[in-house]
């Protein structure tokens, strides 16, 4: 049997044609769609839906706006929902949460009746002696923490992001939200009208604003229709805006989706979070604000059972009497902290219906009911003084108390922009100043309270964000509004306790008072001390309160005390949304699929893949053999497409090269090649390439695979200052290149076609020339960086897999083997040449890696000049060298240290073994007196092993570099 | 996020941005003390104000001048670089000419 | 022989053959794109025949201020990317295998090697701002971003140059990007693209 609910006009967002059903806590619940959790457990006179965070105390909903943690649950796919945020429509089964047993008996509520033992505080100063005892407490109270259970099992869902732009972004779509946003819609705006809700309207759908209820629905009507209907309005509802950012830039939520608003201006109508009242027990499933029991009513048409106390610190909470009235829901007691409502009609509006009206008195305590998990009583005092109470007047029996002590302005977004909140002790309120440029607020947010006064208020707004975006529009109205709605002091503290402060953290009036007792006076170290404001509701219901009593805790004004500064996100939000689609931009070369169709084993090199070596990877280290031994003894070729690219261009390239690096290149002759190093302006080596003069005005040079950017990047910004006449092109991605290695090279190419001279004479080591190979116009140079004849040729890159195709069949009566990374850094390594960023760090200088050789010291100028000199002509602190073992030794891994009479001196840096000389080899930084070869070394390896490892002379392989010149 | 304007590109989120360091005049080489070499490599004075930054618009490799106010965080105005560097630089020192 | 010429994007489109009034992309990597810069490169493409093609078309000369566009006769496109850089772009002519440029063009005026540099993707389709949104922080509606016009920006954190222009008749994003990145791009279009084509 479907639950009964109100007619027309409440329940407008359910459809009572369409029952749904879902399980909590293993019972059946029915509801309708339009239902969340929360209104569909309370249409079924369920109030209690999980366990408060500390002392377990049963909880219910409270704010029903999504504002506070007492219905965090769990669904079958994820732990700390919200009760009410969650449509009861497709939910499977959904439970409570922070319970140990069941919901309704939790064991854990034995904290309760403990609490007195656990103050404010408690974890930092208990658990730390004797020392080692938190071994033991560690693992109960890890047990009894969290919430939540997270479902590993759940496919991770499709989630994206997606940038809006608009003229003027509208956060609230409440009656200042709409008014605001067809005012700037008029006057020639691009609007984007956000709201959390599902319909348009605000407090317009639940809030009577009147005693007579003419004005809410047809204003409703009017705006929310005009709103759809109009062109320049785009509308998101259902959404959340978590934060304010730079330049007017609002993560937006929506379901899966989140949109990144760029807006020029921006009005806040975000409202404002309706206050409890602060007395004993006041967190009772069955406690609740008036705007809650509105929505139930209004949203869901719930109409809860038995009888209902409304407790009242403003004229507001009158109407909602009012309101639960016409809904029949009998209104036991109308209890007003204040001597008499600012609007004298409400008074006799009460008497009409019959309906007692308690004034100058407060809710003292409530009482449960038999269950004790649910409200059933409450008691009413009169008020003697600020905070204190006479004997008792009454005792009322009572299923429901809706409370309404105020407003707190959702000030959030405004204080993400560096605004700042003022307290008005005449209003008792909060009210938000200090916006940034260009963002504009209205209605509630803004304390303005009154109907009239709200709607003028969102037009002005409209009319604000038309001048900010210089389009024309009339005058402010002028919005005025007396109403008092915060009463002063809505806070009764029990000589046993239990008066909720903070639900999220079940702190009391006392843990408040006791932070500042014990010195934390500033607001930011209470809410540090005493956890207030850190839980999911940030402060919503805790921060006026708060503020309140510390101000009287430390004899200061409430605005001198202030609230703790709000961060995004205002509300809780995925991960999963907040990371989107992963973007992560691999770079691929021309050869990219030559690689994979030969079995490469590809790794990341940068943004890069290249192949590490072409085989299975548990043959690897016979792969980097058989490939190494391919170069060493016939052919090989490895795709080097990755090496950055720079062109030089221009009369002044000649100098510029000679400024930009540190060896001479004003005389390099055209068609040959030079070692080009980087040095930064500490001194420091930070790439290095091979550069070849092609014309007297034209040089090309490369780069380390991921230094590449940097160095270009750099070097425009050095000719932005020196205005030399050249060209600086960026050609990394414009020439792949390949590599050619080994006794067989020349062949290869020979075979191939090529018509260039390839003899030694013709094509010497360290020559650069131009022309075609296999049909294919391409640089080449002849570089030795694996230490065998060779030769580097660089294609452009739409002809580079034609290349790779045309060499490898070429190469084919010559055995040609594609090798890859590892082979080529052993190959390398046995020549004893370096990789900057391996084999250097952030301080390495030329003379600690031997390449004093490369400076010219001749020249007037180059970048790092002055510190090389500085740093030179100081005594050498290590230095990098090669050392031996043999095989049988523990091999050093890079990273290892290298020790000195205890001392770490140095590290290794590179370390492989060498199949062609049946030794480990590698390089490392090391004293400067331990360089002679000859000497040892002591090098700590895997599991503290300490090994001795004699220097050697560099190269390790063909020491007098006769294979590479051939 | 805030939004930069780029002399060439116009205004754009600044995670397109690179950020370059204060501009610093670089004293000569062959003349200062180490000590006023080490200044200009290593030291900024960091002091509240306006400073002139080097900022890069990544996508299009540009560089220009920011000046902004480090405590505001307000970029008052951008600027091409050959605003400041209109000259050409060499450096020549009468000795030791390669 | 065949040109030997292969496009940076190979792998497959997702969306096939389908038909659907949504967003179609194309690679246009094997057409056609020239480009010079330098101090001298606006006064130089001025005095080269596309001077002489505009004036009889009776078309003035292209000033063109950075970050636009124009279209020439013969279904040709420059592209101004500063004050000193201007690609021609051919997207109905076949590149060819032709040699590496050596040297200048004229004094201070350098080819670019942007045919093997970038590849070249053309996204078509009436929501193809909205679908950008996706992967750009640009608002590229047409209101902010009329044809004609073109913005150096990143799409999916990669480099990307989009040029708004005619083709066929139509008017299409022009996106180059880093032809290493031309498959990454490729597929986080056709991923972005999804939502908008599917068949209903």
């Amino acid at each position: 049997m479907t639950p009964p609910r109100l007619e027309h006009p409440f329940g407008q967002l359910i459809d009572r044609d369409a029952p749904v059903t879902f399980e909590f806590e293993g019972e059946t619940v029915q509801g309708y769609e339009g239902d969340n959790v929360a209104s569909a457990l309370i249409g079924q006179g369920r109030w209690l839906i999980s366990r408060s965070f500390k002392y377990h105390r049963p909880r219910g909903p409270l704010s029903l706006a999504g504002h506070d943690a007492n219905t965090l649950i769990q669904t079958p796919t994820a732990a700390n929902r919200l009760a009410e945020d969650l449509p009861a429509l497709e939910q499977g089964a959904v439970s409570g949460q922070n319970y140990w047993g069941s919901l309704k008996t939790d064991y854990y509520a034995v904290l309760d009746r403990l609490g007195r033992f656990m103050p404010v505080g408690f974890y930092y100063r208990a658990f730390f002696k004797p020392r080692g005892v938190w071994r033991f407490w560690e693992k109960v109270i890890r047990n009894a923490a969290g919430l939540g259970v997270a479902n590993l099992e759940v496919a991770p869902r499709y989630t994206d992001k997606q940038y809006l732009f608009c003229d003027v972004a509208i956060i609230g779509a409440g009656p200042a939200g709409l008014n605001a946003a067809l005012t700037a819609a008029a006057g020639g705006a691009e609007v984007l009208l956000i709201d959390e809700q599902v319909r348009l309207g605000g407090a317009l759908t639940y809030h009577r604003f009147t005693l007579e209820d003419d004005i809410r629905a047809q204003t409703l009507e009017a705006l929310s229709n005009a709103v759809a209907n109009h062109d320049k309005i785009r509308v998101l509802t259902d959404a959340t805006c978590n934060a304010w950012f730079s330049d007017h830039y609002l993560p937006v939520f929506q379901g899966d989706r989140l949109y990144k608003v760029r807006a020029t201006t921006c009005v806040l109508a975000t409202g404002s979070s309706e206050q409890p009242v602060v007395f004993r027990n006041n967190d009772l499933p069955g406690v609740i604000l008036c705007s809650a029991l509105e929505r139930l009513l209004m949203h869901h048409g719930v109409c809860p059972g038995g009888s209902a106390v409304i407790l009242a610190g403003n004229d507001n909470a009158y109407l909602t009497a009012i309101t639960a009235t016409e809904a029949g829901l009998p209104i036991a007691a109308v209890v007003d902290l204040r001597p008499a409502p600012d609007d004298p009609t409400l008074i006799a509006a009460l008497n009409e219906r019959s309906i007692a009206l308690y004034p100058n008195a407060t809710v003292y305590e409530a009482h449960s009911d038999k269950s004790g998990l649910q409200l059933g009583a409450v008691t009413i005092h009169s008020i003697k003084s600020q905070g204190h109470v006479d004997a008792p007047i009454l005792r009322v029996e009572c299923q429901l108390l809706a409370m309404s002590a105020g407003y707190m302005p959702a000030y959030q977004l405004a204080c993400h922009g560096g605004a700042k909140l003022a307290y008005h002790d005449d209003k008792s309120e909060f009210t938000l100043t200090q916006l940034p440029a260009g963002m504009l607020i209205a209605g509630s947010v803004n304390s303005v309270h009154n109907f009239n006064a709200v709607c003028a208020d969102g037009r002005n707004a409209g009319r604000g964000a038309l001048r900010a975006l210089s389009l024309q529009t009339d005058s402010d109205e002028t919005v005025y509004c007396e109403d008092k709605v915060n009463h002063p002091w809505p806070i009764f503290k029990h000589p046993k306790g239990r008066e909720f402060v903070d639900f999220d953290e079940d702190l009391q009036i006392k843990d408040i008072i006791n932070s500042a007792r014990l010195g934390y006076r500033d607001i930011q170290l209470v809410k540090r001390y005493s956890t207030v404001g850190m839980g999911p509701s940030q402060g919503r219901h805790s921060a006026l309160t708060t503020a309140r009593l510390i101000a009287n805790a430390t004899e200061r004004t409430v605005t001198e005390t202030g609230v703790t500064t709000a961060r995004p996100p205002v509300k809780p939000e995925s991960l999963g949304v907040l990371a989107g689609r992963r973007f992560h931009p691999i770079r691929k070369t021309p050869m990219d699929e030559r690689h994979r169709s030969l079995g490469a084993h590809m790794i990341p090199a940068g943004s890069w893949r290249r192949p590490a070596f072409y085989g299975e990877p548990q043959n690897r280290a016979a792969c980097i053999a058989a490939e190494a031994q391919a170069v060493r003894t016939g052919v090989g070729m490895i795709d080097v497409s990755t090496l950055g690219g720079i062109e030089l261009r221009g009369p002044d390239a000649a100098e510029f090269m000679n400024r930009v690096y540190t060896y001479g290149f004003l005389k390099q002759p055209v068609g040959k090649t030079r070692y080009a190093v980087l040095t930064n302006e500490q001194g420091v080596i930070i790439d290095d390439g091979v550069a070849a003069r092609l014309a007297d005005d034209h040089f090309y040079v490369t780069a380390t695979t991921t230094g590449a950017a940097q160095v270009y990047s750099e070097m425009l910004r050095w000719n932005a200052q020196w205005r030399l006449d050249l060209d600086i092109a960026q050609v990394t991605s414009a020439f792949s290149a390949i590599n050619v290695a080994g006794p067989f090279s020349r062949d290869v190419l020979e075979q191939a076609g090529c018509d260039i001279d390839l003899s030694a004479q013709g094509f010497p080591y360290l020559a650069c020339r131009e022309g075609l190979v296999a049909g294919i116009p391409a640089r080449l140079m002849r570089v030795g960086f694996v230490g065998e004849l060779g030769f580097e040729l660089h294609v452009p890159s739409l002809l580079a897999q034609s290349l790779w195709d045309r060499l490898m069949s070429a190469g084919e009566p010559f055995n040609i083997k594609p090798f890859g990374v590892e082979a080529q850094r052993l190959l390398r390594l046995e020549k004893g040449h370096i990789i900057i960023g391996q084999d250097t760090d952030g301080m390495s200088h030329p003379g600690e890696i031997g390449l004093t050789w490369a400076i010219n010291r001749k020249k007037p100028f180059f970048v790092g000049r002055r510190s090389v000199d500085i740093l030179m002509s100081q005594p050498l602190k290590r230095q990098l060298v090669g050392f031996t073992l043999s095989p049988a030794a523990p091999k050093p891994e890079e990273g290892h240290l290298v020790l000195r009479d205890g001392d770490i001196v140095g590290t290794v840096t590179s370390c492989e073994y060498s199949p062609t000389l049946d030794k480990i080899i590698g390089l490392a930084y090391v004293h400067p007196a331990d360089t002679q070869p000859g000497s040892q070394v002591t090098i700590r390896t895997a599991q503290g092993v300490c090994v001795q490892a004699p220097i050697a002379t560099l190269p390790f392989y063909d020491p007098d570099t006769t294979r590479q010149q051939l | 996020m805030k939004i930069m304007h780029c002399p060439l590109n116009g205004p754009r989120n600044i995670s397109e941005f690179a950020y370059g360091g204060q501009v610093e005049v670089m004293p000569d080489p062959h003349q200062c003390s180490d000590k006023d070499w080490a200044s200009y490599v290593f030291y900024e004075k960091n002091a509240i104000g306006v400073v002139k930054e080097w900022w890069q618009h990544s996508p299009s490799s540009y560089w220009f001048i920011a000046e902004r106010h480090n405590a505001s965080d307000d970029i008052l105005r951008t600027y091409d670089p050959s605003e400041l560097f209109s000259e050409r630089v060499d450096f020549t020192t009468g000795e030791n000419e390669p | 022989m065949t040109t030997g010429l292969v496009s940076p994007k190979r792998c497959a489109d997702s969306h096939g053959d389908r038909h659907n009034d949504g967003l179609k992309l194309h690679d246009l990597s094997l057409a056609t794109r020239s480009g010079v810069r330098g101090v001298k490169a606006s006064e130089w493409l001025i005095a080269q025949s596309l001077h002489q093609e505009l004036k009889t078309h009776e078309l003035q000369p292209p000033e063109l201020q950075p970050n636009t566009l124009v279209e020439l006769p013969g279904s040709r496109l420059l592209m101004a990317l500063s004050t000193r850089e201007f690609w021609l772009l051919e997207p109905e002519t076949e590149a060819q295998a032709s040699p590496i440029p050596s040297g200048h063009c004229a004094p201070g005026v350098w080819p670019l090697y942007n045919q093997n540099s970038h590849a070249w993707l053309v996204l078509s389709g009436e929501p193809r701002a909205e679908m950008m949104a996706k992967l750009c922080g640009v608002d590229l509606r047409i209101e902010a971003f009329p044809v004609g016009t073109v913005a150096q920006t990143q799409m999916a954190l990669a480099s990307v140059v989009i040029a708004h222009h005619l083709w066929r008749d139509e008017a299409v994003f022009s996106l180059f990007v880093d032809q290493s990145l031309a498959d990454f791009a490729w597929e986080a279009l056709q991923d972005a693209m999804e939502e908008f084509n599917s068949v209903q």
